[in-house]
């Protein structure tokens, strides 16, 4: 007998990545990530909201089997790219599935030059490849240019983040993962960036899955997001939905009705909703 | 004037060697984070490789090298497989006490083979004096500093425009990173054993042409690590700088200062380098923005 279940959230559209009750321990002890499902449909953003420690770099490891590394391990649940599952593969051969991360703080070979780093992105592909993908990253961030022969180290922080998803780029990406790409950026700094992520994913058809701590400006470019608190997700929903959200607003837009809630209301508050869900 | 430059020209034949022996050392702690402590063994066992070779097949040096360069880098490949691989996650301190029970093991294992007796490695080289700017050399000891410069110049060129290379500095850079853009962190390991045991044989067999072939030559090992520590532990090319340096103070403390000291000074370098500039003359620097 064979069982289709239906998504009802996206109809017609198959995930392209899919987490299934994913559980996720560090040392094979502490739970860092419990019962996630997601799904991120071809094409689309996906925002991947919550607050420091939440679990959505733990996530982005898992998916890109990188977990190991932190002595981390997923228990249970499964990763599947395209409905076949991809946990236990090697991060090289993820990365060959066109599954790309640009990590939390850039993790930029501080020691290479900007050049050699998107030299090392498209490590995986021909030369030739490589060569027309590095001319692509030239055309979409010129700062990269003209900085090409600077140590990445010295770059500003704008800069390293442009190498940082310029290098994923090299990788010709179908799936761009992007952990909180706002980190220690100026403002301006961060619309430079947005946009330069928006204009991949509507233009070039990269889809996205970004991770955040800021959420308005994820719900700004995202069409679908995830909440997660403590390492399950709480909410999800359209972005307007989440948007009209009380608790996204009170939580993670800052968007107070009325008059302020003492802190320990706050906290009362959030203990119960977490217990609800 | 004479002493002054046969006390160059030999520092600068035993710099040499240190400087390669160096480079081995650094390219394994650069990619792989782990201080090889069976460096110096894998020189005398390479040595003793070439040895054998040369009393089978008569080979004459450029043949020999061509022959025991890939037999070396394979022998490191193997070792790498058997003892260092196994232990990937492990803590660093654990691999590098692995690194010394293989030490142990290959000196062993060459006294077995080739008893304690000591060879001379001639491999068809003349005795000849050769005289450069006035100073003399044997043949081999000019060997010696030209293969130097030839493995510095080929090791700058593959770590600056090969995508290996580039990929080993990117290991020994963001080890995460590297595993996200889809570099084998593994292979990379892997690849520096083979290079370094490679740098060992050439090591090794200069070494024994120019000095001797006994079970003692492991020693070199330990004795090249004051160069190690002036290059900078991490820095490839500072090593290869810092080896022949190390050879010219060893050498000029003992002519002119006093005997004996050719066998501290150097350790006496590690010291002073140590306090004032832990990183090395060469060594990266942690990059830190603030």
């Amino acid at each position: 007998m064979i069982l289709i279940i239906l998504d009802t959230r996206f109809p017609g559209a198959p995930p392209m990545l899919e987490l299934r009750n994913v559980q996720v321990l560090y040392d094979r002890a502490i739970e860092a990530v419990r019962d996630v499902s997601l799904a991120v449909p071809e094409g689309q953003m996906i925002a991947l909201l919550g607050s420091n420690g939440a679990g959505k770099s733990t996530i982005l490891k898992a998916i890109s089997g990188v977990l190991y590394q932190e002595n981390g391990e997923i228990m249970s649940g499964s990763v599947a790219l395209d409905g076949k599952p991809i946990s236990g593969l090697q991060p090289g051969d993820i990365v060959r599935k066109g599954i790309i991360q640009v990590p939390e703080g850039r993790a930029l070979f501080a020691q290479l030059t900007a050049e050699e780093n998107l030299l090392m992105g498209g490590i995986t592909r021909s030369r030739a490849d490589s060569r027309a993908a590095m001319d692509m990253v030239y055309d979409l961030f010129p700062r990269v240019k003209e900085r090409r022969h600077q140590t990445a180290g010295y770059l500003s922080g704008g800069e390293q983040q442009m190498v940082a998803i310029g290098r994923a780029l090299m990788a010709n990406p179908s799936l761009l993962m992007l952990d909180e790409p706002s980190l220690g950026l100026a403002p301006q700094v961060v619309d430079t960036i947005f946009d330069a992520i928006l204009n991949l994913n509507q233009s070039s058809g990269v889809t996205v899955l970004l991770v955040e701590q800021n959420a308005q400006l994820a719900l700004d470019v995202a069409s679908y997001g995830y909440i997660i608190e403590n390492g399950r997700i709480v909410l999800d929903g359209t972005v307007e939905t989440l948007r009209k959200n009380d608790d996204v607003q009170e939580f993670y837009l800052g968007m107070s009705g009325g008059e302020r809630k003492s802190m320990r209301d706050v906290k009362h508050y959030k203990r119960r909703k977490r217990w609800l869900s | 004037m004479d002493f002054f430059l046969l006390l160059i020209s030999t520092g600068l034949v035993i710099g040499a060697s240190y400087g390669l022996i160096a480079m081995g050392f650094a390219l394994v702690y650069k990619a792989t984070g782990v201080v090889n402590f069976a460096h110096g063994e894998l020189v005398m066992l390479t040595a003793y490789i070439a040895f054998s070779l040369t009393q089978i097949f008569g080979l004459s040096f450029i043949p020999l090298m061509l022959v025991t360069i890939p037999i070396s880098m394979v022998l490191g490949l193997t070792l790498e497989r058997i003892f260092i691989r196994p232990m990937l996650g492990e803590p660093v301190f654990s691999i590098v006490m692995v690194t010394i029970g293989l030490a142990v093991i290959l000196r062993g294992v060459t006294i077995m083979i080739w008893g304690p007796d000591p060879h001379n490695l001639t491999a068809g080289v003349t005795r000849d004096v050769i005289r450069v700017f006035g100073i003399p050399f044997y043949a081999a000891q000019l060997m010696s500093i030209a293969a130097l410069a030839i493995c510095t110049t080929l090791g700058w060129a593959f770590l600056r425009f090969s995508r290996i290379g580039i990929s080993m500095r990117a290991v020994a850079s963001h080890e995460t990173a590297a595993l996200l853009v889809g570099i084998s962190v593994s292979r990379t390991h892997a690849m520096a054993w083979a290079l370094s045991s490679g740098l060992a044989a050439v090591a090794g067999v200069l070494f024994a042409m120019n000095f001797k072939l006994a079970p003692d030559l492991w020693f070199q090992g330990l004795k090249s690590f004051p160069a190690v520590i002036l290059g900078g532990l991490d820095s490839i090319l500072g090593a290869a700088f810092a080896g022949v340096i190390i050879g010219l103070i060893e050498n000029l403390s003992q002519g002119y200062i006093g005997q004996g000291l050719r066998e501290i000074s150097g350790f006496i370098v590690i010291i002073i380098v140590l306090m004032v500039r832990p990183y090395g003359l060469f060594g990266d620097r942690d990059i830190e923005r603030v």
